[in-house]
């Protein structure tokens, strides 16, 4: 038994489709068919004559095309002003075909942060927002109440871009009708319960509090340079990126782009902090207890590590 | 004599474009409007921002693009701290750069451009079965070995930079990342697989055998001498583009701009550019002076601000009743003419004779302009076997301090994989002021200017016969051959 795929753009980068080329096992294509998905329609990849489009369009606006999985990548653009011009498609604002697609889908994925939360744009002229939330707050374009024909709310894949494995791991589930538990913000926690700080190749180092100041060495970046890895869920200390690495490994600080307020408002790469002490500390901890243990554990700091000997 | 009205929507364009047609009654295209129908605004985003926030935001101006924006980004801030980056940083960034460049020049051929041959239109085409099996989307055989190909060849920027797309391993003062001799060693072993697959499958032949193709009757006896070239990738596009007259469409302007590029460290401290930065025109070849860049929105909807992107403002104005105007793109110029950007300019300014010599006698066509597109890998392998193999001794350096920016005035100009990439900054009391994005599709999709003169897309549509108005395929051709990035081009929008 087939599912059928509809995949749109909204206000997108692309980046979330790019980055599902380069999921590894499986890769897209054996994805498609060894899981009998079938694409009626990607925006960046399908070949259709614009009649035809608009044929199908009207076939699952009508219900005449059932449609299993309604995958949406980049934001809602409902600027100007609640309008919507800003993105716009022969038929009208693209937001409102989206709402249309959204009520017929069996399933609804919201691919990437964009989609998920507003993400880029979400506090710019072009009021991009969410399909089920915007930021924090829940509601979004479809409404907060609003659940799909086979009984999730929107699924919520973020990540700027979103990282294949999280593609291919809830297309395959879906496709098997396997259930997606979903947590915090409707994230499958499968993806969404580990924290972008667990893996990181510098743990060690932010054990013992070497924390750097200066790009371009082996140190923790939580203190000062702005990482959000300890503050974050997301797979990609686990997963890693591209088979390979991470950010947070080679020396870039996480910026939490899988949280629903990404991109944040403050400067990027410096950490806040109140007396040399983050101001955003790790879920659920108390400020009192943690400045205590950092203070120990600076102390008993190896000179390996207070050296940047220790490779990572 | 009547004239039909179409609006045709393109997808297959990274993003999203609208070209509105008239035809008259001899099938000839003669009107052709570029028009965008989404606006990110992502320009005005970036006012009120810290300065190194650029690293972050503007690579999410595209998804295939990013690091190339992250390095145009990286460039106006290394400018605005005057800080000139180590050669080995240089390595590194020229590394991911070229890296990605080979990884969107063959993802865009063949799973953007070459579907177009799987469509109706071409069915009592001799090769149309072949294409079908090549480059049926997530279905054909070419489709899967250059999803493969290309996404073994991003490692390397993993390896290098953290993660593809999105990373922001670039800082003023050069990249943060700090190889390791065996992290060095895997991307060589990456590029000499890559290599080995684009030489067959692609090629056809060595990247030598390539090299000695100078002219058009060089290219022909490389095409008759052997089945290896004739069932490569660039053997079937040449049989079948040339078959279906895509040598003989779309011609566009005569003038090529370029950033040049990249800037390959010597071991002895010496740089050479690959390509040198320059405009390529009947005239002559030229340096690039960027002062002579200027956004035209005279057929744009925007309100009219100086020109120059240190200058300009990017002002939505939606409700105007100027009938003039219709897109939301801008309109790029240099010294006052739209300019053609992308691989073919790069091959041009790097004076390629089997480039050179075409376009001096014919101009621009599809054909010739995607074929660019498929042997600049040839052009770039070496030069990044050179990179790599350069960044691996023992006292490598890949950073140095630079202090961020309360006052600066800068720009940073990339080869983006599509062509000329500017980022202008304007930083008062450490914030971003003004920051302007002119992208290679602004070039390439650019509206009309003050004097009428079209872009080069809509110059290259115009006169087009078509095969069926109803379903002007060629006029999608041809604007595909631009490889537009829709997404790139942040200003545009339509709105009714």
């Amino acid at each position: 038994m087939s599912k059928t795929l509809y995949w749109i753009q909204g206000g997108s980068c692309g980046g979330d489709t790019w980055s599902l080329m380069n999921a590894d096992t499986p890769d897209p294509v054996e994805l498609f068919s060894s899981f009998n998905i079938e694409v009626l329609w990607h925006h960046g990849l399908s070949v259709m004559r614009a009649s035809d489009l608009d044929m199908l369009n009207e076939r699952i606006l009508s219900g005449d095309q059932p449609l299993d999985i309604l995958c949406v990548e980049g934001s809602i653009i409902h600027g100007p002003s609640g309008s919507g011009r800003f993105d716009m498609l022969p038929s009208g604002p693209r937001k409102d075909f989206i709402y249309a697609l959204a009520k017929q889908a069996q399933v609804v994925l919201a691919v990437g942060t964009c989609a998920s939360f507003g993400g880029i744009g979400s506090d710019s002229e072009i009021m991009a927002g969410g399909l089920q939330f915007n930021k924090w707050e829940m509601g979004g374009l479809l409404g907060q109440s609003f659940i799909s024909r086979a009984g999730y709310p929107v699924i919520n894949l973020p990540g700027c871009p979103c990282h294949c494995d999280v593609m291919v791991g809830t297309l395959s589930a879906l496709a098997v009708d396997d259930p997606v538990r979903l947590g915090h913000y409707n994230t499958p926690v499968d993806w969404y319960g580990v924290m972008v700080h667990q893996g990181c190749t510098r743990n060690e180092y932010h054990e013992y509090r070497i924390e750097e100041k200066r790009f371009g060495e082996r140190g923790c970046l939580f203190f000062y340079m702005g990482c959000h890895g300890p503050l974050v869920t997301g797979p990609c200390n686990k997963a890693l990126w591209n088979r390979r690495s991470s950010k947070t490994r080679v020396g870039v600080p996480c910026f939490g782009c899988t949280r629903p307020d990404f991109p944040q408002q403050y400067p990027f790469f410096e950490t806040r902090n109140i007396e040399g002490i983050p101001i955003e500390l790790p879920d659920g901890v108390s400020r009192a207890h943690y400045m205590a243990y950092k203070g120990m554990a600076a102390a008993a700091a190896p000179k390996r590590l207070i050296q940047r000997k220790t490779n990572i | 004599m009547t004239t039909l009205k179409k609006r045709i929507p393109l997808n297959r364009v990274e993003g999203d474009l609208e070209i509105h047609l008239e035809i008259d009654r001899d099938n000839v295209v003669t009107m052709a409007r570029s028009v965008g129908t989404m606006y990110r605004g992502i320009e005005n985003l970036m006012t009120g921002r810290g300065p190194l926030d650029s690293l972050v935001i503007t690579p999410r101006i595209c998804g295939i693009c990013t690091t190339a924006h992250l390095c145009a980004a990286a460039r106006a801030l290394d400018m605005a701290c005057q800080v000139t980056i180590p050669a080995d940083a240089q390595r590194l960034r020229n590394t991911t750069l070229m890296v990605e460049q080979i990884q969107n020049d063959l993802r865009h051929l063949f799973l953007l451009f070459m579907p177009d041959f799987t469509r109706s239109h071409y069915a009592e085409h001799p090769l149309f079965d072949q294409a079908v099996a090549r480059y049926q989307p997530l279905k054909g055989q070419t489709t899967l070995q250059t999803i493969q190909a290309t996404k073994r060849l991003i490692e390397i920027v993993a390896i290098l930079g953290g993660q593809w797309p999105h990373s922001s391993f670039m800082v003023p003062g050069g990249v943060v990342s700090v190889p390791s001799s065996g992290d060095i060693a895997q991307c060589r072993h990456i590029l000499n697989g890559f290599r080995r697959w684009y030489e067959k499958q692609v090629l056809g032949c060595s990247l030598e055998r390539w090299q000695a193709v100078q002219t058009w009757d060089d290219l022909q006896a490389w095409l008759d001498e052997d089945a290896l070239h004739q069932n490569s990738e660039l053997g079937f596009f040449l049989k079948i583009g040339q078959s279906t007259g895509m040598d003989r469409l779309g011609r566009g302007p005569d003038c090529f701009i370029s950033a040049g590029g990249p800037d390959v460290p010597g071991s002895d401290g010496s740089t050479t550019s690959l390509v040198p930065a320059g405009v390529f025109s009947p005239q002559g070849i030229a340096a690039l002076d960027p002062e002579k860049i200027t956004e035209d929105v005279t057929c744009s909807f925007f309100k009219e601000t100086p020109g120059h992107p240190f200058e300009s403002r990017t002002l939505a104005d939606p409700d105007t009743t100027d009938a003039r105007k219709y897109s939301w793109a801008k309109a790029p110029r240099y010294d006052g003419k739209p300019a053609e950007t992308g691989p073919l300019a790069d091959l041009l300014m790097a004076d390629n004779p089997l480039f050179v010599n075409a376009v001096r006698a014919g101009g621009t066509n599809v054909l010739i302009r995607e074929l660019a597109r498929m042997v600049r890998p040839a052009m770039l392998l070496p030069a990044l076997e050179q990179c790599i193999a350069g960044m691996s001794h023992a006292n490598a350096q890949f950073y140095t301090d630079a202090l961020k920016p309360l006052t600066a005035k800068s720009v940073g100009l990339v080869t983006a994989p599509r062509g000329l990439l500017g980022h202008w900054v304007v930083i008062h009391d450490g914030r971003i002021a003004n920051y302007q994005v002119v992208t290679p599709t602004t070039w390439n999709g650019s509206p009309r200017d003050r004097e009428g003169t079209p872009g080069p897309w809509e110059q290259a549509i115009m006169g087009t016969v078509v095969k069926k108005p109803g379903d002007p395929v060629e006029v999608e051709q041809i604007v595909r051959s631009f490889d537009p990035c829709l997404v790139c081009t942040v200003h545009t929008i339509q709105v009714p």
